[in-house]
């Protein structure tokens, strides 16, 4: 089909990355937006604006929040049709208690699973949740969008699009064409490592995106590659559901086996049996991190099989001074709180798992890793975006020449996915702090600033790029790159009136989750205006050399959010 | 000294060592010095303290966290000051040149 293997690398690499190059700009862009989630679920829900607590008391505060929660209309809604006979009216066996907190979370969010007696896959649950302040126990009305952690992370790897987990098999899809772009680039690419500083911005547009191109995809190669390989790894249960589908009777088998070896029991006794101490038991299990020389956060805290005398209680710690998110579990009899099980160091291959999912879920405490990796995702997205600009560069003029419309349907949708994508957050930003809180649908119409926000700008990026077909340069770029410093000015001033934590309070106070946003978000101003005048300047030069120079800034702009 | 400052040293590190790295290479010694490329002595020394200041830079990062962590910490880094010396080099490359102190210009 092609002379030969370059050739060939060349069309994989051009065609695989334009198609599913606007997927990874997504889950690039929302990806480093998500490293600081809980900032912007702090941004967005001023109520919860407080510095991060340590576990309270189970027995005291906690267990009567637990005891309290029902299962969600929701679940049960859900439930409907996967049930024999009649929804039941109650449900009075809790088959877990769970409780997940990092060393970010002010609030903590407790949830309850409970067995469907009459299901038709025994496996099957209903759930409910409850979120409080774990100072004083008050429990926080849950019905606000937490805009991080329930929007920008979930739209990071599944575009939020959740029929038939179409926007996962996307995302993964295009996790894949990543790698494949990453490898197929490195074959083209006949000077890597001579060319490994080289960025000419003098030259021509074409040349000049393509040493952008080169720099950000080569410089963070590490990175990139990472990222996309264990994002596969982290989602290999929804690709592979084979625990589940083919090897059923195996995994069975395995959790038999595992009740054997570690004696937690896998299912309930029937026997009621009261729960002892679970703080005595956190405390236990401090210590025995504490002996073995690891600070004693508790990450997770699950309770098993609740009332029943085959209960157990299992206390992870927070791998907040370590990649892996949780680990050196220890699991104490619930109705004693003697220890049933400690969990040995993690195997080799259970380390090396623990450390790719850690280092992509990232819940550490280091603040300059964290900000190393939004600069790392901003990177990924100008690597995109340059790759769209040398894609319509290269073929605007043939295609003008040819009348065909190719160069320009991609030019917009590139200022789509580029200044669009970061017009439709700043939107939804806008959105939360004009709405008034009492509003019932206010999530719905948080959702739908994002989404018609986009939309819009979409519309206007189609309008615009009309001088494209004639091969010339478009203003969509630096109109867009406007409207971006207009919003992103105006989310932190509104910011300041609804709440009152205008930059020099929260600096002050050195309450950075909000500072750091307010900043980020003046930051994503400065370089849009310096985006827009530079594309004016080349415009307006003789010389001009066609459109969106900087088109990666804006993107890079609000990576330090 | 304290863990930020150690941190903030082997950034430094690694964007001074890829600047020596940079130099090595013919056409960036051009772009800094305007002259001709440095002998091959001169370019093997540079890469030597190159490759040095990296193994330096990973060394500071493991004595700050644990290696897990270290190592991602020094590949950002990495990533980070390329991108920072490839910006020298288009914009400002005479900075370069505090990195060969004593040498006179053409």
């Amino acid at each position: 089909m092609f002379q030969n293997f370059r050739l060939t690398m060349t069309w994989l690499h051009t065609w695989f990355g334009l198609v599913l190059g606007f997927v990874l700009m997504v889950a690039f862009f929302f990806g480093a937006l998500s490293v600081f989630d809980r900032e912007f679920d702090r941004w967005g829900i001023p109520q919860t604006r407080f510095e991060a607590q340590p576990l309270p008391s189970f027995d005291t505060l906690l267990r009567p929040v637990f005891e309290s929660i029902e299962p969600s209309r929701e679940s049960i809604d859900e439930m409907r049709g996967r049930v024999h006979g009649p929804m039941p009216e109650h449900f009075d066996t809790v088959r877990a208690w769970t409780l997940y907190t990092t060393h970010r979370d002010p609030v903590m969010r407790l949830n309850a699973i409970y067995e469907v007696p009459n299901a038709r896959d025994p496996d099957d649950d209903v759930f409910g949740s409850r979120t409080i302040d774990p100072r004083s126990g008050a429990v926080v009305p849950d019905n606000q969008l937490r805009i991080g952690s329930q929007f920008f992370f979930p739209l990071h790897y599944s575009l939020q699009l959740h029929w038939l987990d179409l926007g996962e098999w996307l995302v993964g899809l295009a996790a894949l064409a990543m790698l494949v772009a990453l490898v197929s680039g490195v074959v083209m690419h006949r000077k890597l490592f001579r060319e490994l500083f080289t960025f000419r911005p003098d030259k021509q547009l074409q040349r000049s995106t393509l040493d952008l191109h080169n720099l950000s995809g080569v410089a963070a190669l590490p990175f990139h590659f990472m990222f996309a390989f264990t994002g596969l790894v982290i989602m290999a249960g929804v690709y592979f559901p084979v625990a589940h589908v083919q090897l059923e009777p195996l995994h069975e088998y395995y959790e038999k086996l595992e009740e054997q070896q570690t004696g937690l029991p896998h299912d309930r006794a029937g026997v009621a049996a009261p729960l002892a101490s679970v703080d005595a038991m956190v405390a236990e299990a401090r210590q025995r991190w504490a002996q073995r020389g690891a600070s004693g956060d508790v990450g997770l805290l699950i309770v098993r099989h609740v009332g029943d005398a085959n209960g157990y209680v299992s206390v992870f710690r927070a791998g907040t001074d370590r990649i892996g998110l949780l680990g050196e579990g220890i699991h104490f009899k619930a109705s004693t709180g003697e220890v049933l099980y400690e969990e040995p160091p993690s195997s080799a291959v259970g380390g090396v798992t623990d450390f790719l999912v850690g280092l992509h879920l990232q819940h550490f405490r280091h603040w300059t890793l964290r900000w190393l990796y939004v600069f790392g995702g901003l990177l990924g997205a100008v690597c995109i975006a340059t790759g769209f600009i040398f894609f319509i560069e290269k073929r605007k003029r043939q295609h003008a020449r040819q009348g065909v419309s190719g160069a320009r349907v991609v030019s917009a949708l590139a200022v789509t996915f580029v200044t669009g994508m970061v017009i439709a957050t700043l939107s939804l930003l806008v959105a939360n702090r004009v709405l008034p809180e009492s509003l019932t649908t206010r999530e719905l119409f948080e959702q739908s600033s994002f989404w018609g926000a986009w939309l819009l700008a979409l519309m206007h990026a189609f309008w615009r790029t009309g001088p494209v077909a004639q091969g010339q340069r478009t203003s969509a770029w630096s109109e867009q790159c406007w409207i971006i410093a207009v919003m992103a000015v105006l989310a932190v001033v509104l910011n300041w009136i609804t709440t009152g934590d205008h930059l020099l309070h929260t600096l002050a106070v050195g309450y950075w989750p909000v500072a750091g946003i307010d900043l980020a978000l003046l930051t994503t101003a400065a370089v849009a205006v310096l985006a827009a005048n530079h594309l004016r300047r080349r415009a307006a030069s003789p010389r001009a050399r066609g459109a969106g120079v900087s088109e990666g800034d804006p993107a890079v702009g609000v990576a330090h959010v | 000294m304290s863990d930020a400052a150690l941190l903030a040293i082997a950034l430094l590190l690694c964007v001074i060592s890829f600047g020596w790295l940079a130099l090595a290479m013919d056409a960036h010694w051009r772009q800094v010095w305007s002259s001709e490329p440095p002998g091959r002595t001169t370019a093997r020394w540079l890469r030597i303290l190159g490759w040095m200041g990296l193994a330096a830079s990973l060394a500071l990062c493991l004595r700050v966290d644990h290696a897990s962590m270290a190592s991602l910490v020094w590949v950002m880094n990495l990533a980070s000051a390329a991108l920072i010396v490839a910006m020298v080099l288009a914009w400002t490359p005479r900075w370069l040149r505090l990195l060969v102190p004593g040498r006179r210009c053409s």
